[in-house]
């Protein structure tokens, strides 16, 4: 018997201690290259995020697969796009290596806290909550919010200014989401504006709120959803101005002025001009 | 022509290295998790009362939770609390995954080798004694032998729950198969707007789960002898 309770508890705590090595194991060897603040407090004054990248060697950018900001050209495995070549050119002139990062877009505050990237370059809206929770660039690009319906009842569609009574498809947390509920629409959040165009053309929702750029992109003939079609600036409907977009960085991360001192040459050399124009988006990106 | 169309062939080439990364899942699973939930059942056995009692908390805590939830915990939180990072890009993720099932699959395995061992009457066990043999000779070579027959219809059921559970690691953006299904759906390689490459992928789901329940029926037919 004792000899049985003897050897059960050297299994178990076998477990315990593989488990201790594993998670030790896991640690080691990314430690050296995320120097904890709490570790550098002592020796530098100051925590500093630009250090911390170029120590490392990369900047890890979050994206999504997003034409024509970040996407890949077919039969291609590179990432190219507006925020994309922009996004090398920042890296370049920093002196790291890019690496592109494809994120689940609800989780992009957390992937920002937990390094595992080190900033979110993705056509981002600048609104309340992200300007809240990440440290935010210069915005560099505009667009507006616009409603995809069925082309079939286009008619009942057209002019309206307001959606009340309607079952409107939004992504989660986006800024369509606060578009389509500031017009009183019944909103059904799903996981991405892709799928919002799922419910308009299954029939679950009776319409969608994405940006303009998308709904050019993923709507019309070519497409699966050749039956939708869109119209209106929900934003003038609201009375807004348009939106911007712009990088995230971590809260209080020194990234930001680096990036915005990077981006004010970008546009006195006229590099955002020409690759802003590669990508069609002349007329959307801000040149001041 | 659709299935020679370049459409099908891009969209096909994707959706095969995302099920590579779903395989690379799914294997590294039960190569990790069959033997650590046999650990985990010795010690929720365990005649030391802290260690069984800790043990079924930790199978309670495990079991009790979803498991979406523990990748995200699992791969966010040292990160954010400042205790480590995992390594950037997809090794990072699919190491933090891995890490998630094969804990996750241990504690589910581990209570049904409980089940397995405890079901061997207690008789078996006394004839061993009879017979002269150790407890450790009883242990592998009677107990064992007959909890893996009693064992292989529940592990299976699991087995076959583990090929679909792993579409959850896209939540952390782990490029498997269905992640790569949805990517056509908003634009992926110059193709956007398309909803078929996500209902192909039940395809090579039903695929290998029809080769998986195969092989355990096979295993099972081989242990008959035992009857």
């Amino acid at each position: 018997m004792k000899k049985k309770r003897l050897a059960a508890s050297v299994l178990a705590l076998s477990v315990c201690f593989s488990l201790a090595a594993c998670a030790g194991g896991g640690a080691a060897t990314p430690a050296p290259e995320s120097t904890p603040p709490a570790g550098t407090a002592p020796v530098e004054t100051e925590y500093s995020d630009l250090a911390y990248v170029q120590d490392k060697g990369t900047l890890v950018v979050g994206i999504t697969n997003f034409s024509p900001m970040d996407y890949k050209a077919e039969g291609s495995d590179e990432w190219i796009g507006f925020d994309a070549d922009m996004a090398k050119a920042f890296a370049e002139h920093l002196g790291v290596a890019v690496e592109f990062q494809e994120i689940t877009w609800d989780y992009k505050v957390m992937e920002l806290d937990s390094k595992t990237i080190d900033a979110v370059w993705n056509g981002m809206t600048l609104n309340d909550e992200v300007m809240a929770a990440m440290s935010t660039s210069v915005p560099y690009c505009t667009n507006y919010q616009t409603l995809i319906y069925p082309a079939d009842k286009a008619a009942d569609f057209e002019g309206l200014t307001s959606l009340e009574g309607l079952n409107v498809a939004v992504e989660s947390g986006s800024a369509g989401e606060d578009a389509a509920e500031a017009l009183g629409a019944a909103t059904v959040p799903v996981q991405s504006q892709a799928n919002t165009l799922m419910e308009v053309s299954a029939g679950t929702s009776d319409a969608a709120v994405i940006d303009v750029l998308m709904a050019a992109d993923m709507t019309g003939e070519g497409t699966s959803y050749a039956d939708l079609t869109y119209s209106l600036n929900l934003n003038d409907t609201q009375g807004l101005g348009s939106e911007e977009y712009g990088v995230g960085f971590r809260k209080g991360s020194d990234l930001v002025d680096a990036f915005n001192e990077f981006w004010a040459a970008a546009v006195a050399d006229g590099t955002v001009e020409t690759t802003a124009a590669t990508y069609g988006l002349q007329d959307a990106v801000i040149l001041e | 022509m659709f299935f020679t169309s370049q459409e099908f062939q891009t969209v096909a080439a994707a959706l095969n290295s995302g099920f590579l990364k779903t395989l690379q899942l799914f294997f590294i699973t039960l190569v990790g998790a069959i033997p650590l939930g046999l650990v985990i059942s010795f010690g929720s056995m365990s005649r030391f009362a802290p260690l069984r009692w800790l043990t079924r908390t930790v199978v309670w805590v495990i079991r009790g939770t979803p498991l979406v939830l523990q990748i995200i915990a699992l791969f966010y939180v040292p990160g954010m609390k400042d205790l480590f990072t995992w390594p950037s890009g997809e090794t990072g993720r699919m190491t933090a995954v891995c890490v998630a099932f094969v804990f996750n699959y241990a504690c589910y395995f581990s209570e049904i080798y409980r089940g397995g061992i405890q079901g061997v009457p207690v008789g078996q066990q006394e004839a061993g004694l009879v017979l002269g043999m150790t407890k450790s000779q009883i242990f592998f070579k009677v107990t064992l032998l007959q909890m893996v027959k009693r064992i292989v219809p529940p592990m299976s059921n699991e087995i076959i729950t583990l090929v679909k559970d792993t579409s959850l690691a896209r939540v952390i953006a782990l490029q498997e198969v269905i992640w790569m299904g949805e990517s056509f759906m908003k634009g992926n390689q110059g193709y956007s707007g398309l909803v078929w490459p996500l209902f192909f992928t039940a395809v090579y789901y039903l695929v290998f789960s029809g080769v998986v329940t195969v092989l355990l029926g096979r295993l099972e037919k081989k242990l008959e002898f035992f009857r």
